[in-house]
């Protein structure tokens, strides 16, 4: 297993580049296991009314992880992913908890306040782990 | 020197728009990006606010023209926008619509194009503006998007200007007519006779102004009877009888049992069994199938006139018949009054101790013989029922060889290249031996593959004494030994069997690729052939585990494949459902297809309550109606006539049309009884698609009449009034029929009224008489064709609160 790639800790607000509305204001920047040249972005809960699923469940290649796209509610473009069942081993590997993934290219992140209203909120030293799964074709 | 262009079809041309009204937009997908065409680019679109409703683009043409067709483009990719379910309006003005069209867009990344209504009873209306609503998009959350419109249609105004002046006369006549119903409803006699004077118009056909004359002016009730007499009579009803529903009517057939025999009178029980009918002189022909034990080979005719069976042969495989056999198929040429049957079913069980081959026969019905035409269609180039890789090698389609041909061909072989006949044999068996040692085929010894091959279903075409066999499945032996799922079926194509020079042709191999002019092949689809149009029709059936919803159908004549529907809209409700049994017949005379859809053979699929199905296609208007769908609950009901009961569900069985007499017969089958899997049934019925009659519409009609007589009466003269209704309305009453008796009993009640206290509606101005004769008469105008009644319309409803 190689070492998690530590990029970038911060909470950003994320939002659609096609139709620019807001995904998600808890996004969190991460690398994929399989390939770490593939960057995208992570949340824990679930987007409220901001995405809907769009096709049938998937599972790739490489593991045996449940995936069902997600797509902008708002102009209906494919930005993400979610994993509605991991695997085991993908389960029990190093990884952040975060079901919900959204395309580097599909959104576009926005630093946003914390609670002192100074920059750049921390991710409260959770290690910025790695998401699941293995490379989806980004499309 | 100008060639006049008006004389030649006017062009169809791209009509330019520009984008009138919208109802919302949602950020940068404005609605004048349907202007372009960018198919790459997901902004190039308009997309509404939300999906609720009503959305809706306005176009406005530049000039107005007559719209024949839409063109809808689309993004490269699927769109989750894309819209699955939408209506086109169009007219003249915005407040002033009429539909043109109700479909869906299939969510791919290809255009797509629809014929809009741009025709009224054959003359041709333009539009000036379009209007465009969005109902559903395919992911039912998701916003509406449309990415390009192209409008096709006439703009000429050599063309338009008159069906304009077509356009305006036409509102204008209508509007006249409709006044002239509303003053002679409300008996405004002097503006009716000047109105219809001055502009001449006529408000209906002269037989019903003289209906009206004899029933709402005089009351002359008997003339009035007499009139509904000579109108039914002279064909007047007959459009709406068309246009009724019809209603299934199935019977048993208890057949005339013959002298002396006991059980053997009669088919015994089967499933998997062919029928065929001749309909000259009304003759079931039955042959074959499996009786839950063993496959039979006996072989029967019913004759319709005499009730009765006749067995022609118990056994035809000692006539030099076929051998006994299920699922092989049958078809019927009743010029020459012949009857073809070809292959049968196999499963690995059999093969060592059976030929492989798909043998067809020939049965002269006069001479009573049986001819073999062929041993094996495969090795003479036609469908085959094995493909051997052993044999022939890796997967073309050439026909598999079969010992017998093999060795004619090495015999013809050695002897043109002058080598001993014998030799060449020899040899050729050592090769194919040495390659089956070699490869160490399982399939040939093992029996635990469970493949089965199914042979082609067949159409006769009596015209050009040709039959066409198509689908059926090919049982294939390839070499893996560890394969545990057992071979890949490969389906047969469409061939057709020339009966005169005795040779196939392969006319399109199984395909999966879904070009314009490919089939992709199945079993237990249904193939029919329509005499007139000389067309092939296929819908339905299996592939693998897939079952197949499309319909196409085949130009014999111009070798031309048409897809009707490629199964992918799924229109639940609206067709038959897939996956369970159908058997269909064609009356090409009315150019229906009629589709019984019974039981399925999936076990997973049979839902209690799901029972027989009947639907009518109807090719000219390409529309699927459904007869009737029963449910469980009436077969529990044990108070039923014996009219009402109706075969029960099943798989297997057979069902044959005299396109004739308009009868349907059906015999025997599986029942699907997971208590008893090896019963069969040996029931046989006869179903008639009925519609109301003539004989019935009179009396009907008469009824109508004489009922309003009697109620006019109990006013006035209520003894003479229930005498009438004893004697004259009575007559008019079928009393073996429960409802038109409860009907008729409740009728002396209007004895027992003071007044009618029921005024209709908007007509509270006239006399009470009068206003009830005009309804009865707007009833009776129902039963002519639209083309000689007043407008249905009535000049009060176009006021609206």
């Amino acid at each position: 297993m190689s070492t998690p790639y530590f990029k970038n800790k911060c909470v950003t607000q994320l939002n659609c580049t096609y139709c620019d509305s807001v995904l998600c204001t808890r996004g969190m920047k991460a690398v994929l296991l399989a390939d770490t040249e593939v960057e995208l972005f992570s949340t824990d809960i679930p987007p409220n009314r901001t995405v809907d699923f769009v096709s049938v469940c998937y599972s790739t290649k490489t593991c045996k992880c449940k995936l069902r796209d997600v797509a902008c509610l708002k102009c209906g473009n494919v930005v993400g992913y979610h994993v509605v069942a991991p695997c085991t081993p993908c389960l029990h590997s190093c990884n952040n908890g975060h079901f919900w993934m959204f395309n580097s290219i599909s959104v576009v992140p926005i630093n946003r306040l914390d609670a002192s209203g100074e920059d750049f909120p921390d991710a409260g030293g959770i290690p910025a782990a790695l998401p699941f799964c293995q490379p989806w074709l980004v499309c | 020197m100008r060639i006049n262009k008006m004389a030649a079809v006017p062009e169809n041309r791209a009509l330019s728009y520009g984008v009138f009204k919208w109802s919302s937009y949602s950020s940068t997908y404005l609605p004048e990006n349907i202007l372009v065409d960018k198919p790459n680019d997901q902004s190039s679109r308009w997309s509404s606010e939300s999906n609720y409703p009503p959305q809706y683009l306005i176009l406005k043409l530049e000039r107005p023209a007559i719209v024949q067709s839409i063109t809808f483009g689309k993004y490269e990719k699927t769109h989750v926008c894309n819209l699955k379910k939408f209506k086109v309006f169009g007219g003249m003005s915005e407040e002033n619509m009429t539909e043109l069209l109700s479909s869906g867009l299939k969510n791919d990344y290809n255009k797509e194009t629809f014929t809009l209504k741009h025709k009224i009873e054959e003359q041709m209306f333009p539009c000036r503006f379009i209007k465009i609503v969005p109902l559903m998009s395919w992911g039912p959350s998701f916003n509406f998007s449309i990415w390009y419109i192209e409008l096709h249609g006439i703009e000429e105004p050599g063309v338009v200007q008159p069906c304009l002046n077509w356009y305006s006369k036409y509102r204008e006549q209508e509007a006249i007519r409709l006044c002239l119903k509303h003053f002679r409803q409300h008996n405004y006699t002097e503006a009716f006779e000047s109105l219809q004077k001055k502009t001449r118009v006529a408000l209906e056909h002269a037989l019903l102004t003289e209906l009206h004359d004899r029933l709402v002016l005089r009351g002359d009730f008997q003339a009035c009877e007499e009139l509904i007499d000579r109108a039914v009579r002279d064909g007047l009803f007959n459009q709406y009888i068309s246009q009724q529903e019809y209603k299934p009517r199935w019977s048993q057939i208890i057949p005339k049992s013959s002298k002396g025999d006991g059980d053997d009178n009669r088919p015994g029980m089967r499933g998997g069994h062919q029928m065929v009918i001749d309909v000259q002189t009304e003759t079931v022909y039955l042959f074959g199938g499996w009786d839950g034990t063993q496959d039979l080979a006996d072989f029967w005719a019913y004759s319709v006139c005499e009730n009765q069976w006749t067995c022609i042969s118990r056994d035809t495989e000692k006539e030099s018949g076929p051998s006994a056999r299920s699922c092989h198929k049958m078809c019927m040429d009743s010029q020459r009054r012949q009857i073809y049957t070809l292959g049968r079913y196999l499963d690995s069980s059999v093969r060592n101790s059976q030929s492989l081959r798909s043998d067809f026969y020939r049965y002269d019905i006069d001479g009573n013989t049986w001819t073999l035409l062929s041993e094996d269609t495969a090795a003479d180039g036609g469908p085959k029922l094995v493909f051997d890789h052993q044999v022939r090698g890796q997967g073309t389609l050439s026909p598999a060889g079969s010992p017998l041909s093999l060795t004619s061909k090495a015999v013809a072989w050695a002897l043109k290249n002058r080598i001993s006949p014998i030799c060449a044999t020899v040899f050729l068996f050592l090769m194919v031996f040495c390659v089956l040692m070699m490869d160490q085929p399982p399939s040939l010894m093992n029996e635990h593959i469970p493949a089965v091959s199914r042979p082609p279903q067949m159409c006769m075409d009596s015209e050009k004494h040709m039959i066409y066999a198509f689908g059926g499945r090919i049982l294939t032996c390839n070499g893996a030994a560890d394969d545990s799922r057992g071979s890949e079926p490969q389906f047969s194509g469409l061939y057709a069997y020339d009966c005169a020079a005795a040779t196939w042709r392969l006319l399109r191999e199984d395909s999966c690729n879904a070009g314009p002019e490919d089939v992709q092949s199945r079993i237990g689809h249904c193939m029919l052939f329509h005499s007139r149009n000389r067309c092939l029709y296929v819908f339905g059936g299996q592939r693998s585990k897939t079952y197949l919803n499309d319909f196409f159908s085949y130009d014999v004549d111009g070798d031309h494949v048409e897809i009707i529907s490629d199964g992918t809209k799924k229109d639940s409700g609206m067709v038959p459902m897939t996956g369970f049994t159908q058997r269909a017949t064609i009356d090409p005379e009315l150019s229906e297809i009629h589709v019984l859809s019974g039981l399925s053979k999936d076990k997973d699929k049979r839902e209690e309550n799901v029972r027989n199905s009947f639907w009518i296609y109807d090719i000219a208007r390409n529309s699927w109606s459904c007869v009737y769908k029963n449910d469980q609950a009436v077969k529990e009901n044990p108070a039923k006539s014996l009219q009402e009961e109706e075969p029960c569900p099943r798989f297997a069985h057979q069902l044959v049309y005299d396109e004739l007499h308009k009868v349907h017969y059906l015999f025997g089958g599986n029942p699907g009884k997971s208590c008893s899997p090896k019963m069969r049934l040996d029931d046989f019925w006869s179903l008639k698609l009925c519609r109301p009659s003539k004989e019935y519409l009179l009396r009907h009609c008469r009824y109508l009449i004489r009922k309003y007589r009697f109620e006019e009466k109990a006013q006035t003269e209520p003894l003479s009034a229930l005498k009438y209704l004893q004697n004259d309305l009575s007559l008019t009453v079928d009393h073996s029929d429960p409802d038109e008796t409860k009907e008729f009993q409740l009728l002396p009640s209007a004895l027992f009224k003071s007044s009618s206290d029921f005024i209709p509606l908007g007509f509270s101005d006239v006399d009470q008489t009068y206003a009830q004769r005009t309804q009865l008469f707007d009833t009776l105008v129902n039963f002519f064709p639209d083309s000689m009644t007043p407008p249905k319309g009535n000049l009060v409803d176009l006021i609206t609160l």
